[in-house]
């Protein structure tokens, strides 16, 4: 784990909300190391989101640097930063954000049809895909025939489909119950495995943080600290604590 | 005018027959109809006849003889051979016996109450001995008709012929005011199913903000979502376009029947009882219009989709995935 997957310089960025001015990021720097996972908590409206937004390169910052995979993202054009997103990120949203219209597999093909695979070679991969998320017989039913948790693991077949090197979640987990919850995280530390993928999540959930090799809090627009290896391990321990009451052990 | 114009146009070079008619109102059992006073003798010679469905045509030997249409004689509950009473006013008149029913080719309009007696009875009837309202003409060739209509305007004071090509010309002049006045419908139509596409197209970029933003968050370029919302405007179009020609094509066949499908056709009974319309309306499918019905409902689908479309290709995905 050394070479750089991440990386934020004195990152910036504002937003216009009428007339007033509302600061988001106010010169942030974190450095990500490929193959890591890395979960931000923090209140709401201290920037999380946005941090991810720019990381994914669906927005780019006022001032400062954002750097993926040895790519400046602040000198990308519009089109760029979509091809960007397209063969780099893979996004995994609180409500999923499947296509209602559209079933299963054909969810998990619009990534693939956007970068112009062709047709036959989509419908295998989404398939092996969708195979590896467990959803096998779940092919061809629509989001609104699944549960929350199915729906999400479609959606991170999704997210896998061009293999990004980089997947994004923004509360993987806030819509779903701890069970399904950390039936995704395990899931993800399986594709972060197969994959060497790095894993960035914007979190409130100790599930999530639990399952991060390291997590920084953010504040004001900036982060306000990485939290301690004793951190991590005491929210490993209650939730260990957790899964114990669910199981009933205690 | 006066009857005895008819032997004076007859002399005129190329005139091949002169009939002359009378029209006027009557009454037949109380019931309001055109009354035609005709010379059968002639009458067949210049114009078309009349289409006889039952019994025979008025014969030249006059007397009260009456000749009803179709639709008239089964309203009055007639036929060949029935005494009817007919005159001025509804309350009195003359006996008549019915020797024939015709088929006027419609089954609304003056046409379908028409009656046909001989000339000198029509004049009794309306009070008009010797007195005729129309005098047909036919001339010997069709050439001939524009020199002949000249002539007869001419050397007759007080008289003005009319030619059956003006009246066709009347026919259409009538014909482009109709289509005109549908074309202006139609434009109309256009423009309210292009606000229409529009509107359902804001609506329904605006219904997928959030679907919109998924698919630039996963990769979709401006030009890929332009394209899907055109090609969803495209198809409402098309659909509007294919519903629109099956609708019309419906009101086409049914049309007809409605104002009285007259088989000879409108342009041939010119002239004749009822006048324009005896025929009924005619209407027409060609493939060029179903075309045309399709490719407008496309094109302005399209056009209409353009900006819905467009704003939703500019629409900045930060934006779009934060709205609920």
């Amino acid at each position: 784990m050394s070479e750089l997957a991440v990386q934020a310089i004195d990152v910036a960025k504002f937003y216009r909300r009428g007339k007033v001015t509302v600061p988001a990021l106010t010169g942030l720097d974190l450095e990500v190391m490929k193959g890591e996972t890395v979960s931000i908590i923090g209140p709401s409206g201290s920037g999380k989101t946005t941090l991810l937004n720019l990381v994914g390169g669906l927005d780019v910052p006022n001032r400062g640097k954002i750097v993926v995979d040895g790519t400046d993202l602040s000198n990308l054009k519009d089109g760029e930063l979509t091809k960007f997103r397209l063969q780099k990120v893979g996004f995994i949203f609180q409500f999923y954000n499947l296509i209602p219209t559209l079933s299963a597999i054909e969810n998990v093909e619009v990534p693939m049809t956007f970068a112009g695979v062709p047709a036959e070679e989509r419908r295998s991969r989404a398939e092996g895909l969708l195979r590896s998320v467990g959803l096998q017989d779940r092919i061809s039913h629509m989001p609104d025939e699944m549960s929350g948790g199915e729906q999400q693991r479609v959606a991170v077949a999704r997210a896998l489909a061009n293999n990004p090197s980089l997947l994004l979640g923004d509360e993987p987990t806030g819509d779903l119950d701890s069970k399904s919850a950390k039936a995704l995280m395990e899931l993800l530390k399986a594709v972060r495995k197969d994959r060497k993928m790095t894993l960035i999540f914007v979190t409130h959930d100790p599930i999530v943080v639990a399952r991060s090799d390291r997590a920084f809090a953010i504040r004001d627009g900036r982060i306000a600290h990485e939290l301690s290896g004793k951190d991590l391990q005491n929210a490993r321990r209650s939730d260990e604590y957790d899964s114990a009451m669910v199981e009933g052990v205690y | 005018m006066d009857e005895s114009l008819v032997s004076n146009i007859d002399n005129i070079t190329g005139v091949y027959a002169a009939s002359p008619q009378l029209t006027s109102t009557a009454y037949v059992d109380g019931d309001t109809v055109f009354l035609y006073g005709i010379d059968p003798a002639t009458y067949s010679s210049v114009t078309n006849g009349l289409t006889i469905v039952n019994g025979s045509g008025l014969s030249a030997s006059g007397g009260n003889q009456i000749l009803v249409s179709n639709s008239l004689a089964s309203n009055l509950d007639i036929g060949v051979g029935s005494t009817v009473t007919v005159g001025p006013n509804s309350t009195g008149g003359s006996s008549y016996t019915v020797t024939g029913v015709f088929n006027p080719g419609t089954s609304f309009g003056p046409g379908a109450r028409s009656v046909y007696v001989p000339l000198a009875n029509a004049q009794t009837i309306a009070g008009k001995d010797g007195k005729v309202t129309e005098i047909y003409v036919k001339a010997n060739t069709a050439d001939d008709i524009s020199t002949v209509a000249a002539a007869i305007t001419s050397s007759i004071s007080g008289v003005n012929a009319v030619t059956s090509s003006s009246l066709a010309a009347t026919g259409s002049a009538l014909s482009d005011t109709l289509t005109s006045f549908f074309t202006i419908i139609g434009l109309v139509a256009l423009m309210a199913g292009a606000f229409g596409v529009v509107n359902t197209m804001m609506m329904s970029t605006s219904e997928r903000t959030r679907e919109i933003g998924t698919l630039k968050a996963l990769g979709a370029q401006r030009g890929t979502i332009l394209k899907t919302f055109l090609s969803e405007a495209l198809l409402i179009g098309l659909i509007g376009g294919l519903a629109g020609i099956t609708v019309g094509a419906a009101i086409s066949f049914v049309l007809p029947s409605l104002t009285g499908s007259g088989a000879a056709g409108a342009v041939s009974s010119f002239g004749g009882p009822g006048g324009l319309l005896r025929g009924g309306l005619q209407t027409s499918i060609t493939a060029t219009n179903l075309l045309l019905g399709v490719t407008l409902g496309v094109i302005v689908g399209t056009l209409a989709g353009i900006y819905p479309a467009w704003r939703a290709s500019k629409m900045d995905p930060v934006e779009a995935l934060r709205h609920v």
